[in-house]
């Protein structure tokens, strides 16, 4: 690892100011000299591989504003501050009862301990555990752009079937993100241009010729909230995460749904798709393929053929499209059958 | 572009002189031969070793510390206790687990100089002064919680985050909750009776 | 009592507590990297990221340059020393830093020492090296591999097994399996991360680095170094798992020391998780191809085995698994034969039932197979093949509990309850299958040496340089001498895992129960006939007991008769405080060299098939139940049951978590436990626990283990099998089997996974 320099911040927009530069809007966040850390169960990870290397930490634990640790529940909404640990909000009591799959997608995600670290707002920030990006020694265009993509041609099992590019195929592993995207979740971003509020969906970006930039972020601004409204279908919500193992593995396919229901009719559906995609996926083909139809198994059949229908796999990931329609068409009937 | 151009892009030369470590492809900011040199040390620069005041076990320790020590090598290299273990230094095995301010964490993946003022508890700190050993502990000789005994230190700690926490209810929550620590032995059923023991004596007490 | 506690039955012994689990609980258990060791320098090492060709230039400026570096040893630096030997103690025979070709991606290019771990690390992160590259070949399908019989190439695998016309009995079988199957590359991954702290103290030599054969490395770490192996002390006294990974020692050590010794500190290098991937061994991937003929009742006529293994280009490791599939059952022929495949790899090593466990994941998927084709009953398919004598040699078996095992597991399994129909026994969305398959471990024992002291205050001291990596061998050890010596356990005290103790073979092959406890028994009754000799001496305590059988109990000398000296009074009669006995064990059929080469650190093993008057194996029976979700087909093991019969237990509660640990190792076989080679470069991807998988907490449920009595007074003095290898041995192919009888579809390629269910 490289030596850096190592400061607490006292509030965001010290932070802010601190790590901002002119470099740091034209840098990606990843390639920043100077970072934030805040439960750093991705970023140690990748500073010990050699794969984030910054000069300067700016330790966001010391941050003193208490919204930034809170959750807000009213009528229409859940606001997390960005350094809430997935933990508490897995175990948040109100969370589980108002929108179940967002205490879901945390629950089975990573372990206690590190549930216990790592915040919320750089949990959607992690990026991915695609081997040949871990090590420095493969081409990596995400790691080192332009140098190629080893897993391409490589050993591509746990890779992505959707959203990939020629320059990248590396699946976002993160689970949260999933439920996020699928309820319309919007963040709150602070930078040394001001506030603005984001669509979740608009956070990531997809590989294409520059899978270097994973978001939309500049390396000076920081998430500080991120905001779930609530709806009708929040209740009848399910995180289905499949995986070779029964826990502490990543997803070989998941499947973030929340569904309003008028009797047996589906009102409108909320579905996103993780483990087989290179951001967080909404599955809007499969959510229109829904809308109105009486949800059985053939409907649901449909809503997955339609949310894979743009796949492309690779040597080894091919199993993941059926997977994936099939992990879709299961937490579509296993969400129904919740009460609403 | 066709994805086998693509990869076979991955340039043959690049690939031959790939080294050891991509490091030497990314422009180093501090030339290490300047920073080799002998400078007056001024605060804020990389290298310098920052000051670190933690409690471990109820005790004070104030450590001079280089900002890229983990709290796990602080713990075992610089405040001599081994009892925490290097598994696997990526958050992968959960050898390493110690609780920060009562809540178990990973150490490996912990700066130390993130952990000013916190309190850590370490396995060295559960017995009694007096050599009673804490419930999770005796629970784990009972069942025969372990072989080798290398992940047990940190598979302690867990169960004792798990018992606070209120994951350990179930047979079944014990088991999801307690995954993210490795036995490579598999003494896993044992490790459940274990906990299940020491969180009924910890409840009763 | 509880389930980790289980109750003895005939010839076991009490579910003593571990000797050591006070200190393992408390984290005072010193495993080698924990050793505190003043001025300590730390080493990283840099490795290669081609797996065939040449360094033509290793660029270390950089990471000299960095703060706190003290040294780098690279290429010229060893040339003073000698290349390692592939052999049981050095694990491969390419010497990395004697030589700049590259046999294998990961391989050593350097070691960097420096004043703290971060400089190490960071400077290891700058070396980088310039290749001449060549293609490298991967596996089996490679250009460029090389292929041999394996008979002959090493000392452990020295002819394929054969009996009868294996020819003629396949032509004319009724029934006939034709498979392949296949079993991936795994590595061990013990928690512990491998390490070596080197000290020197003039010429003397401390290794600290966690070992299954402190002895044996010794003696070879001397003979690389040039240095009297009197000079050179191993020390591992705790060991955080090893599986073989630590049996034999690797170039790294030597290195180390060498380190150590240029800049006059000592060095302490933990090689981090990925690292260990390429510069410690592995279990290489294997193939198979069964042919198996019967006749419509169900009797074997024809088996034929080949094989297919992978090693390094230079070093002929095999695991011949062959010897033990073609013992099995009553074939009526056998044929088998071994193929070697040297590719560009790092030298495989023994890993848990090294040949056993693919080769019996093999026979046994085949067995079942041929069950279904039979339309019988697989358990009662077994029973019909079970055999008299072995068919090789026609050798009588020392012992076989086989059926019993079978027995006493399906009736705790409740097999009787299965519904041999595929997919019949659903639950809700899951599919239910139940299948079983028989586990074998040959029981051998090779020499070892113990000293053993007693004390008139009942004080115990046991000395054996065995090693002590979660077998609970420490225990056991204890346990023999507090038996036979009349005491508590708190009396005993148990050193082992030191070159500087007496010494003991390598801890692997199973053989460490028998040969420990042997010694130790040894010692103790030659301790017990000075004792008796002296109680019942004129005079004595116990004088004028005559021939009456004495022996020790409570710290007393007993009679048959009830009369009682204490140990103190005799003691006090023979005018001395403590009585001290070294001992020697050679199994039956050592060669007269056997004790000679224990001190020179090689174990001469005897046992499993070799054997003039019979073969020793300990056998097993494991049924298991999987459930696969309907939809997406994730496989999952809620229940498994193991019955083992393997002689005399010394310690039910070490014994059933030995087994249940091996069961646990074999689910994982099954369905996780995969190293993925890029087969382009010839270069491992997953190399860490993120994406090595593991089973966890959450994959294991019900898991239960039956002792099954089982006397064999033929195996060696303290009639004991080993066991620490047998559990995982069978367990994939009884998953596959249920599996098959879930689904339907026979997977023959490990681990089984979503991938080979789904459509």
């Amino acid at each position: 690892m490289r030596p850096f320099v190592y400061e607490r911040p006292t509030s965001v927009s010290a932070a802010i100011a601190m790590a901002s530069d002119p470099d740091a809007v034209r840098v990606p966040p990843t390639g920043a000299s100077t970072q934030f850390i805040a439960g750093g169960t991705n970023l140690a990870d990748y500073m010990k591989l050699g794969v984030a290397r910054p000069e300067r930490l700016l330790d966001l634990n010391t941050l003193a504003e208490p919204a930034l640790r809170q959750i807000r529940i009213d009528d229409d909404t859940i606001r997390f501050g960005a350094l809430v640990r997935m933990g508490e909000a897995a175990d948040n009591n109100d969370v589980r009862r108002r929108c179940p799959v967002l205490a879901d997608s945390l629950k089975f995600a990573a372990s206690g301990q590190l549930r216990n670290m790592a915040s919320l707002g750089g949990n959607v920030l992690q990026r991915t555990r695609c081997e040949y990006f871990r090590e420095i020694s493969w081409p990596c265009n995400k790691r080192d752009p332009g140098s190629g993509c080893a897993a391409m041609e490589g050993s591509n099992r746990q890779h992505a079937v959707l959203g990939t590019s020629d320059a990248c195929i590396a699946t976002y592993h993160g689970d949260f993100a999933q439920a996020l995207v699928a309820l319309d979740a919007t963040v709150d971003v602070e930078g040394p241009r001001g506030r603005r509020t984001l669509a979740f969906a608009k956070l990531h970006k997809r590989p294409g010729e520059t899978p270097d930039i994973e978001t939309d972020l500049a390396a000076d601004e920081l998430i500080t909230a991120i905001e779930v409204p609530l709806a009708r279908w929040s209740t009848r919500s399910r995180y289905l995460k499949i995986r070779d193992r029964e826990s502490y593995a990543f997803a070989l396919a998941s499947a973030a749904v929340a569904l309003d229901m008028d009797g047996e009719t589906v009102r409108s559906a909320r579905i996103a798709l993780g483990g087989v995609a290179t951001v967080p996926w909404r599955a809007r083909e499969a959510e229109d393929a829904l809308q109105g139809k009486v949800l059985d198994e053939a409907a649901a059949q449909a809503a997955a053929e339609a949310a894979f229908a743009d796949a492309r796999p690779r040597e080894h990931n091919a199993f993941k499209i059926p997977l994936g329609k099939r992990t879709l068409v299961r937490a579509l009937l296993e969400t129904r059958d919740l009460k609403g | 572009m066709s994805d086998a151009k693509m990869s076979s892009g991955l340039s043959r030369r690049m690939f031959m002189t790939a080294s050891v470590s991509a490091a030497a492809v990314m422009p180093l900011v501090n030339s290490p031969t300047r920073a080799a040199q002998p400078a007056p040390a001024k605060p804020g620069e990389p290298r310098d070793l920052s000051a670190v005041s933690m409690r471990i076990n109820k005790q004070t320790y104030n450590l001079a510390l280089d900002n890229r020590t983990s709290l796990l090598d602080a713990l075992r290299d610089h405040v001599g206790l081994t009892g925490t273990k290097k598994g696997c230094d990526h958050g992968q095995c959960g050898a390493c687990t110690v609780l920060i301010d009562g809540k178990r964490v990973l150490s490996c993946l912990s700066f130390a100089v993130m952990n000013q003022g916190r309190e850590i508890t370490t396995v060295e700190g559960l017995a009694s002064t007096g050599g009673d050993l804490h419930p999770v502990q005796q629970a784990f000789i009972d069942h025969d919680a372990f072989q080798c005994g290398y992940c047990t230190p940190g598979q302690i700690m867990s169960a004792i985050g798990c018992i606070n926490e209120g994951h350990a209810g179930s047979e079944d929550d014990i088991r999801e909750y307690m995954s993210g620590n490795l036995c490579r032995c598999a003494a896993y059923p044992n490790i459940v009776a274990a906990i299940v023991q020491a969180r009924d004596e910890i409840r009763r007490a | 009592m509880n389930q980790a506690a289980p109750t003895p039955k005939e010839n076991q012994g009490d579910p003593v507590v571990r000797i050591d689990a006070r200190l393992k609980v408390t984290g005072q258990a010193d495993y080698p990297a924990d050793i505190v060791t003043a001025n300590v320098a730390y080493g990283a090492l840099a490795t290669s990221s081609i797996a065939r060709g040449k360094v033509s230039e290793l660029h270390t400026r950089d990471a000299r340059a960095v703060p706190g570096v003290l040294d780098i040893v690279s290429y010229g630096d060893m040339d003073k020393t000698d290349k390692p030997k592939f052999g049981n103690t050095g694990a491969s025979s390419i010497g990395p830093l004697h030589d700049k070709t590259v046999f294998h991606d990961g391989q050593i290019v350097a070691l960097v020492v420096a004043e703290t771990f971060e400089a190490a690390e960071e400077a290891a992160m700058l070396i980088r090296a310039d290749y001449e590259n060549e293609r490298p070949s991967a596996s089996f399908d490679s250009k460029g591999v090389k292929m041999e019989p394996a008979a002959g190439k090493s000392p452990m695998f020295k002819e394929d097994a054969k009996a009868g016309d294996f020819d003629a009995a396949w032509a004319d079988a009724t029934v006939k399996i034709d498979e392949k199957y296949s079993t991936p590359t795994q590595h061990h991954n013990p928690i512990e991360l491998f390490s070596t702290t080197a000290i020197w103290q003039g010429d003397q030599l401390t290794i600290h680095e966690p070992s299954q054969n402190v002895t044996g490395w010794k003696v070879e770490l001397a003979r690389q170094l040039k240095l009297d192996p009197a000079n050179v002390r191993i020390v591992s006294p705790y060991i955080g798992g090893a599986f073989g990974s630590k049996g034999p020692m690797t170039a790294r050590t030597a290195i180390v020391a060498v380190a150590a010794r240029r800049i006059g500190r000592p060095v302490r290098c933990v090689v981090n998780r990925m690292q260990a991937f390429g510069t410690q061994t592995y279990r290489a991937e294997t193939r198979h191809r069964i042919r198996m003929g019967a006749r419509k009742d169900g009797r074997i006529t024809a088996f034929g085995h080949e094989a297919w293994e992978v090693t390094s280009r230079p070093d002929p490791y095999v695991v011949g698994g062959t010897s033990a599939t073609a013992r099995m059952y009553d074939y009526g022929s056998v044929l088998t034969h071994v193929s070697l495949v040297h590719a560009d790899r790092n030298t495989p090593g023994y890993m848990r039932s090294p040949p056993e466990t693919p080769y019996v994941y093999a026979l046994e998927n085949a067995m079942d197979e041929m069950a279904v084709a039979l339309g019988m009953d697989p358990v009662e398919f077994r029973r019909i093949n079970e055999p008299e004598k072995e068919p090789i040699g026609g050798k009588p078996f020392s012992s076989r509990s086989l059926i019993k095992c079978y027995d006493q597991a399906s009736d705790a399994f409740g097999w009787s309850k299965r519904d041999p129909r595929i997919g019949s026994m659903r639950d809700g969305d899951w599919l239910v299958g139940m299948g079983c398959a028989t586990a074998i471990y040959p029981t051998a024992a090779a020499p070892c040496a113990a000293r053993v002291r007693l004390t008139a205050d009942g004080e115990v001291r046991v000395q054996c340089g065995s090693h002590e990596i979660g077998t609970g061998i420490r225990t056991i050890a204890g346990q023999m001498a507090a038996e036979r010596l009349g005491v508590g356990m708190d009396k005993v005290s148990v050193e082992m895992g030191d070159s500087a103790l007496p010494p003991a073979p390598v801890s692997g092959g199973s053989i460490s129960t028998a040969s420990v406890c042997s010694a130790v028994m040894k010692a103790c009754d030659a301790i017990r006939e000075k004792l008796f000799a002296a109680a019942a001496g004129r005079g004595a305590p116990l004088a004028g007991s005559g021939n009456a059988k004495l022996d020790l109990k409570d710290e007393e000398v007993v009679t048959e008769t009830g009369k009682s000296a204490k140990l103190a009074d005799v003691f006090k009669a023979m005018q001395v405080g403590a009585l001290e006995e070294y001992a020697e064990f050679a199994p039956k059929g050592s060669s007269p060299e056997a004790l000679g080469k224990l001190y020179a650190g090689q174990s001469e093993f005897h046992g499993g098939e070799n054997d003039e008057d019979s073969v020793k194996y300990a056998f097993g029976a494991e049924f298991v139940e999987v459930r696969i979700n309907s939809y997406t087909r994730e496989i999952r093991v809620p229940r498994i049951v193991g019955a083992f019969a393997a002689g005399r237990i010394m310690n039910t509660r070490t014994a059933r978590s030995q087994l249940m640990g091996g069961m646990i190792w074999g689910i994982g076989q099954a369905l996780h436990e995969a190293t993925e080679t890029d087969q382009r470069y010839a270069r491992y991807v997953n190399r860490d626990l993120q994406d090595y998988l593991v089973p966890v907490n959450a994959d294991i449920k019900q898991v239960d283990v039956i002792l099954v009595p089982e006397i064999d007074h033929q195996v060696n003095p303290a009639g004991v099998k080993g066991l620490g290898e047998l559990g995982n041995v069978g367990t994939a192919a009884a998953v596959a089997s249920a599996v098959y009888h879930a689904t339907g579809k026979r997977i023959r390629d490990l681990p089984i996974r979503i991938d080979d269910l789904i459509d």
